[in-house]
């Protein structure tokens, strides 16, 4: 757009640097608060490590041991050394470092959203597109029906439904877990991917095994995050459909296909990319239920699982994660942004 | 359901999983060796296992990590599964000789750990004294024989290659040393395995978090936290080796999807379903349910060390409470037979249990005692539970049968942790809770129940500001006593007191529900949290 090169990589280059900056700062704050709630938690991480029946003696120990005997300042101060060193500290619920929980959980969640993003980026800008061109038809029709399922139905009982018809009673895909037995405890899973990890284990049958545990809880958040992208979308189009340059472009003779794609979705492509984005960063860190249903591992679920075992250091772990997920994204999306449109 | 209820048996899991090759093959084109049948010597069981902390017997002290301690460790002495009031046949001890304040235990000629090594009495003092020295949740078990960090290898003697002397500096007699010493911290760790991964001094604690080093039935193939534990037949198993190769315990959190599994076959055992599950799952077709007595007790207390409110240190709100409890309704009709009717601290199945149950849903008789204490004023209390079934229903119960005797009960559902950090800071008023025993004797409950030496010791009189120091003499006595009968009626004597005087109500004790597939055979469980027993499933 501007044909000036090398002003695009000045813009470019102080765009990246104001991110690392917003990223850092945002990083800190989002460390002080999480840590200050964490204090403000009625769970008491020292009575988790000795026990009911432990004495005051060693129930004071394990408070210095797990340096809760200090201001929480100092406290603060020593796991952001630690976190700065990749050291999350240990967890309490799973005894296990907190960063390797994390390695362990974290690419189960980014894969099953990272496909569920791809699934509702493509079938909800599609469904935009069809129903912006013919509103009030039945593809416009059908995404307010989707939009309005995917919103209202809780997605834990639509899970329960969806194994039930497709996996329990029609057997058609996999179940419950990231793949069957028979594969789940033989091949390795160096990335955590199970993608991958079964694509490269050579095991006949498991890449494909992996594929039909995949597709239900895919399909799931695809069909609760569509209508996030669909409508909004769909909105800003017949938005810009009643301007005049789009006026004009007909009177020109161009298609509506051809207004819509090279006109229409240009101009609402920085609303476009929030709601990917926001879509995204939701599907992150939101997968909690469909991974509790679907008994798939992931970082909705461990969180869940520490909060409920006032398990602070994975909390905390869990919750820095999300949190650089966001900035990363929210940072991206404003990079982009603003090379498409420098207004912004 | 209906429809699929009709055609279970012949909608098995192969036709299942026929079906689902069947139609990826037709989806995705040649997709050949899709679903392989389950093994018939893998043994799938889906439970939640978010509760395990770790596998290391010395610290693991959840239902799960000690459901699984059975099945990789031996103690000394352990609870016969097919006789649990015998302490004898099951553990690594083929007999011992009992003086006062004194065991020796004769160690059996074959015993070996699933690495090949022989068990040594070093290995029984090693582990011994390394659950007292890493003081971990379990440790105060064995802090009940008088162990302490500093002391306890002077009681762990070895006399030859298979002879070890264990003594004790607690006044207690010989069956409560059996008792303590058959508890899962007590398992009998291999201290050449173990000790090779140990690190920072941590007597290979973080090793034991995922990995076993005992003499079970069966060792740890993989330990995924959250996710499953697997589990290898032991070859070397003492007695007959295991009769399935694998078992995997898949961490199912969701009950609704274990349900799914249980029914479709991919699980051959469910555990933790809602009681309606169960319900339904009953009488159907290739399914089987099967009940085992629970040790565990659920009670009322009342923190009488409340000064806030002074009613609830009055015995008459004591008494009016236990004829305010809908025993009958709550157990069968509410929690469908879920649990039983109980209202003494040992349950029903340890020796000496007092199993009578005078109390019943009697509103008026309520009503009139607490007229006649004053109490009939319109009485508000808290009622703290944990925010999970089966808590939030009993407490509703509660909350309606309090109610019709003028008593509001304000129901403040909260985390399993921040309940128990509430009464162990005394901020409870009335509060709904349950027990298991910590060892398989009458000495764990009634030291809990019945003990309230206000030394900063804990226990449930304590917690309750239950002031009690002649009962609390009787209770040491007990634990003293070296004549069985006459210890037995001293446990049914405290027993009686904490039942009919104490701000503690106890009304129900648990059983525990599990359902299988029909073709498994040879599960057994037992009264204690470790009772769980797979060697000897066939499938």
């Amino acid at each position: 757009m501007n044909p000036d090169g090398g002003g695009a990589l000045r813009r470019l280059l102080t765009t990246l640097v104001r991110s690392a900056a917003t990223l850092t700062a945002t990083l800190a704050a989002l460390l002080c608060v999480t840590f200050a709630l964490s204090s403000l938690s009625p769970a008491d991480p020292a009575l988790k490590l000795v026990g009911e029946h432990g004495s005051v003696a060693s129930y004071e120990q394990a408070r210095h041991l797990l340096g809760l005997d200090l201001p929480w300042p100092q406290r603060l101060g020593r796991y952001a050394e630690g976190a700065f060193h990749g050291d999350l500290g240990i967890s309490l619920s799973t005894g296990a470092p907190v960063a390797r929980d994390l390695r362990r959980v974290f690419p189960a969640t980014f894969e099953l959203a990272t496909l569920a993003m791809m699934g509702s980026a493509v079938l909800g800008l599609g469904l935009a597109l069809i129903s912006a061109v013919h509103p009030r038809g039945v593809t416009d029709v059908l995404v307010r029906v989707i939009s309005l399922a995917g919103n209202s139905l809780p997605i834990f009982w639509l899970g329960l439904l969806a194994l039930y018809l497709f996996y329990a009673r029609l057997g058609w895909l996999g179940g419950p877990g990231r793949l069957d037995d028979a594969y789940e405890y033989t091949i390795d899973m160096p990335s955590g991917f199970v993608l991958l990890d079964a694509w490269r284990s050579g095991v006949q049958g498991a890449f494909p095994n992996a594929v039909s545990h995949l597709i239900l809880p895919v399909a799931l958040l695809v069909a609760y995050a569509v209508g996030s992208i669909a409508r909004p979308t769909r909105a800003a189009l017949l938005a810009e459909a009643g301007k005049d340059y789009v006026l004009l472009a007909r009177a020109t003779g161009a298609s509506v296909w051809s207004v819509v794609l090279r006109q229409m979705l240009p101009a609402t492509a920085s609303l476009v990319l929030t709601l990917l984005a926001l879509t995204y960063a939701n599907l992150l860190q939101g997968a909690v239920l469909v991974e509790t249903v679907f008994a798939r591992p992931g970082i909705g679920r461990y969180l869940t699982t520490a909060l409920f075992a006032g398990d602070t250091p994975a909390i905390l772990g869990s919750t820095l994660v999300i949190g650089i997920c966001f900035i990363l994204i929210n940072g991206v999306t404003d990079s982009l942004a603003h090379l498409l449109d420098p207004r912004t | 359901m209906s429809r699929r209820d009709s055609s279970t048996s012949s909608f098995n899991v192969s036709e299942r999983r026929r079906r689902r090759r069947a139609t990826l093959l037709l989806a995705a084109g040649c997709l050949s060796g899709l679903c392989l049948a389950g093994p018939p010597d893998v043994l799938v069981v889906a439970q939640s296992l978010d509760d395990i902390t770790s596998l290391d017997p010395a610290e693991g002290y959840e239902l799960s990590s000690m459901q699984a301690f059975t099945s990789l460790y031996q103690r000394l002495v352990q609870p016969d599964p097919d006789h649990p009031a015998s302490m004898t046949g099951a553990g690594l001890a083929k007999g011992w000789q009992a003086e006062p304040g004194s065991l020796a235990f004769e160690l059996r000629p074959d015993a070996v750990f699933a690495n090949g090594h022989a068990v040594r009495p070093e290995d029984v003092i090693w582990s011994l004294s390394r659950a007292v020295k890493l003081n971990l949740s379990p440790s105060f078990i064995l802090n009940g024989l008088g162990w302490t960090a500093a002391t306890v290898e002077q009681h762990l003697k070895k006399i030859d290659e298979r002879h070890v002397r264990v003594t004790w500096s607690a006044p207690v007699g010989p069956a409560f040393a059996l008792s303590v010493l058959g508890a899962t911290v007590a398992s009998i760790i291999d201290e050449r395995e173990t000790g090779s991964h140990a690190e920072s001094g941590d007597l290979g604690n973080r090793w034991l978090h995922d990995h076993s080093a005992g003499s079970g039935p069966f060792k740890i193939r993989k330990y995924i936290p959250h996710e499953a534990l697997v589990l290898d037949a032991n070859p070397l198993s003492p007695g007959d080796a295991p009769r399935l190769k694998t078992i995997v315990i898949r961490s199912v959190p969701d009950a609704s999807t274990r349900e799914l599994l249980v029914r479709v076959g991919d699980a051959d055992i469910a555990r933790d379903l809602g009681p309606d599950q169960y319900a339904a799952l009953r009488d159907r077709p290739g399914l089987q349910l099967r009940q085992f007595p629970s040790a565990a007790v659920h009670y009322l207390l009342f923190n009488t060390a409340n000064t806030d409110r002074p009613e609830l240190a009055n015995p008459s709100l004591w008494q009016a409470a236990r004829w305010l409890i809908d025993y009958q309704g709550i157990a069968h009709g509410l929690l469908k037979d879920q649990f039983q009717v109980h209202q003494s601290f040992l349950a029903t199945g340890f020796r000496g249990a007092l199993d009578d149950t005078p109390y019943r849903l009697d509103v008026s008789r309520a009503r009139s005692i607490l007229q006649a204490a004053g109490l009939d004023k319109g009485l508000t209390l808290t009622l703290d539970v944990f925010n999970q079934a089966p808590f939030t229903e009993i407490a509703q119960s509660l909350q309606a049968t309090f109610a019709a005797a003028g008593i509001r009960l304000e129901i403040r559902p909260a985390l399993a942790g921040t309940v128990y950090g509430r009464v162990r800071s005394h901020s409870v008023q009335a509060v709904w809770l349950y027990w298991i025993p910590d060892y398989f004797d009458a000495h764990s409950s009634a030291s809990a129940f019945a003990l309230n030496l206000h030394d900063g010791s804990t226990s449930i009189a304590e917690r309750a500001g239950w002031s009690i120091p002649q009962l609390s003499d009787l209770t040491l006595r007990a634990v003293r006593e070296p004549d069985a009968g006459r210890r037995l009626e001293l446990y049914r004597f405290i027993q009686t007191q904490v039942q009919q005087r104490s701000p503690i109500v106890i009304a129900l004790q648990e059983r525990s529900q599990v359902i299988m597939r029909a073709n498994v055979r040879g599960y057994r469980q037992g009264l204690n949290a470790d009772m769980v027993y797979y060697d000897r499933v066939t499938k």
